[in-house]
Parts: structure tokens; C-alpha cells; sequence
């Protein structure tokens, strides 16, 4: 017999129509198929790991309260990353105005949210590059490349337009490859230098 | 500026997933920081793919389940929605009877001005009835009359008829004299 788990091999559509009827056990895998790759969408917006953590458990719990409200016609990972989106501006908002009273009351500076997640994760490669380009140019390419979405999904999960979105991850695009390590083989020459290579052979 | 568009071109068909247009390859045949621009984006995407699990795992774990006291006030809420029976729904006038009752008298104020109410003729009676037909059989029954009527009718069409045919002469003249042709009539007009 085997030892195989059949949740495992649903789509997140069906395992969502499931949670839909009731199905607590589908909802969970669906929670544990995503908590990262949430947590990672998300952790660049937010200060703080545990800030990331709870505002995944928070679109958890949104997603389970409006589960009925899913459209199995759309991908599901669409309607998440929507609904996460939404939650994130809310609180971005609401810690900004938070922050705004107690900077008038203290006068201290405000820290970057984003700082900070390299020393902790000490992470490298690609996506860690792609971290440093900044929250919006991040997210676009995590949609794009981490989930595939496509353009059109990827603007209806941002509220913005397919061109504003297509914009977004051209110049997502070509600063990544102007980051990434000349090592690897992942520099793009500058004029002068391509001239000087020609010039060279 | 064929760089800047070179550029562009080369990152959507990434998203598209469409060809180079040839003005744009050839661009990037000659152009070294186009050419490497195009070439670093077609591996990037394969990269950034590859790299997803990596970056993934290097998430710091967190608890797999929702933490306790959001899974109890999950719980409770999807509970409460599965309970809950279904509401019955009020009427809609009661729940706003005066903005309800002041669309009315506005709609109907407008109807009013709107369509004026004109009060239908009533049918008619049998007595009517018999006096049409009484009517019409003396006027089919009085063919003079009848004919008197319709040369009436004639004469005053074929009154305007020859008014249009003087017209219609006088422009063809001035054709004739301004052309320097000459325009015959094939037939008599036909009466009417």
C-alpha cells in the first residue's frame, strides 16, 4: 500500500472549493502550501519577521472568513495575493500614521522597513538581489517569476494597469541584471566597455 | 533611443513570450549592451525560477498552523457562518420608508409632468356605428359626388405638377444655354 497523502496532489482550486464546503483539512494544506511564499511577498513591506508572520496568519484568517466569496473560475493564488496585498496596504497605513504620532511626540527617525532582512537571513543569490531593488519592483517579480502569474494577474493583484505593471518589471528587469555579480556572469557592459572589448579582439 | 526602445521590446517579449521584431534583433546583433541585455534577461527568468525554492527555504520557520488564538477566533467565525441561520430579509421598504416614500412622489411628479394623462375617448355606440355606415353608402352610392371629390383632389396635383414641369423646362434652358447643347423631350409627361 502506499504511503502517499492524496491532499497533497489536489490543485489549490479544488483544495479551495473543498475548504469552501467545510473542509478544515484542505484549508490548512492550502495555509501550508503558502505561508512562505507569503511570508517572502510580504517581508520586504513589513519591519519586521514577526510583522510579516502575523500578517500572514492575518490573510489566513480573511481567507477563511470570506472563503465563500472565491471564485474557482480565478486561480486562487490570484484572490491570496490580493487579499494580502489589501491587508499589508491597510496596516502599511495605519503604521504610518502610528509612526507619524509618535515621531511628532519623540522626534526620532522612522527605520526602514526593509532593513535589517539580509543581516538576519544572511541570504545571497538572485532573490536576495532582487530584494534590494526595492518593495515594488520586488513584488512584481515574485509574482511573475515565484507564482507565474501573468501580467493581467499581476495587475489585478496590485489594483494597478497591465502598462503600470509591465513598466514595473522592465525596470525590475534591467536593474537586477545591472546587480547581480560580474562573477557569475551577469554584468551588462557598459558602452565603453563593449566598445573596448570590440577594440580588443 | 533605439537602445531605450531595444530595451523595452526585449523585456516584454519576455512577458509575451513573442518573437524579437527584426529591426530589434538586428539592434541586438550590433548593439553589445543590448545583445547582453537580451541575453542576461532570457537567463535571468530561468534563474530567478530555479533560485525559488532556495529563497523559499530560507524563510525562518514559523508555526505551521495558525497560532492558537487566531485559530480559535477562526473557529468561532467560520462557525458562526455555518450556524447562523439564514436571516430573514426585511422588505426594503422598511428599512428606509422615507427615502422610499420621497422617490415615489418625485417619480411620480415626473410622470405626471412627463406623460400628460389624456382621458380616452369613449367607444363608440352602436348608433354611431349605424350613421358611419349609413355615411359611406351614400357616398359610394353617389358616384358624382364621389368622381366631383377626386377631380378635386387631381386638379390641384396636377396644378403643382405643372408648376415643377416649368421648373424643370426653365433649368433645362439655361443648361442648354450655358452648355451650348441640346436636350430633347423623349414623350409627353404622363397624367396624372
Amino acid at each position: 500500500m502506499t504511503d502517499h497523502d492524496p491532499i497533497a496532489e489536489k490543485s489549490d482550486e479544488k483544495l479551495a472549493r473543498e475548504a469552501r464546503a467545510g473542509s478544515r483539512r484542505s484549508f490548512e494544506e492550502l495555509a501550508c502550501r503558502y505561508k512562505r511564499r507569503l511570508f517572502v511577498y510580504l517581508r520586504p513591506r513589513l519591519g519586521s519577521d514577526e510583522d510579516a508572520e502575523d500578517m500572514v496568519q492575518d490573510t489566513f484568517l480573511k481567507i477563511y472568513r470570506n472563503i465563500d466569496k472565491y471564485d474557482p473560475a480565478y486561480r486562487f493564488s490570484t484572490w491570496l495575493y490580493t487579499s494580502a496585498n489589501r491587508l499589508a496596504i491597510d496596516s502599511f497605513r495605519k503604521a504610518a500614521a502610528a509612526r507619524d504620532k509618535s515621531a511628532d511626540s519623540s522626534g526620532r527617525d522612522i527605520p526602514d522597513p526593509a532593513a535589517g532582512y539580509e543581516v538576519e537571513t544572511g541570504a545571497t543569490g538572485v532573490w536576495n538581489a532582487a530584494r534590494t531593488l526595492g518593495a515594488d519592483r520586488y513584488r512584481v517579480l515574485w509574482l511573475r517569476y515565484g507564482e507565474d502569474m501573468t501580467v493581467e494577474e499581476i495587475a489585478a493583484v496590485l489594483g494597478r494597469s497591465r502598462l503600470a505593471v509591465r513598466v514595473l518589471l522592465h525596470r525590475a528587469r534591467t536593474s537586477l541584471v545591472g546587480r547581480l555579480d560580474p562573477n557569475e556572469g551577469w554584468s551588462v557592459r557598459t558602452r565603453s566597455g563593449a566598445a573596448r572589448q570590440a577594440a580588443g579582439r | 533611443m533605439l537602445c531605450t526602445l531595444s530595451r523595452w521590446m526585449i523585456s516584454r517579449a519576455e512577458d509575451t513570450g513573442k518573437k524579437l521584431p527584426r529591426i530589434v534583433e538586428r539592434h541586438v546583433r550590433r548593439c553589445g549592451v543590448c545583445g547582453d541585455l537580451a541575453r542576461s534577461s532570457a537567463s535571468l527568468s530561468s534563474r530567478l525560477r530555479a533560485e525559488r525554492s532556495a529563497w523559499l527555504a530560507k524563510v525562518p520557520d514559523f508555526a505551521s498552523g495558525l497560532d492558537p488564538e487566531r485559530e480559535a477566533s477562526m473557529s468561532r467565525a467560520r462557525d458562526a457562518v455555518v450556524a447562523a441561520p439564514a436571516k430573514p430579509r426585511r422588505p426594503w421598504l422598511a428599512l428606509r420608508p422615507l427615502p422610499v416614500a420621497a422617490s415615489l412622489i418625485v417619480l411620480a411628479a415626473a410622470g405626471i409632468v412627463l406623460f400628460r394623462v389624456i382621458p380616452r375617448e369613449p367607444a363608440p355606440t352602436a348608433e354611431d356605428r349605424v350613421a358611419a355606415r349609413a355615411a359611406f353608402k351614400t357616398l359610394t352610392s353617389a358616384p358624382e359626388g364621389l368622381q366631383g371629390a377626386l377631380d378635386g383632389a387631381e386638379s390641384s396635383l396636377d396644378r403643382e405638377r405643372r408648376i415643377l414641369e416649368k421648373s424643370v423646362v426653365s433649368a433645362v434652358d439655361f443648361l442648354q444655354a450655358r452648355l451650348n447643347i441640346k436636350i430633347e423631350r423623349k414623350e409627353t409627361a404622363k397624367s396624372l
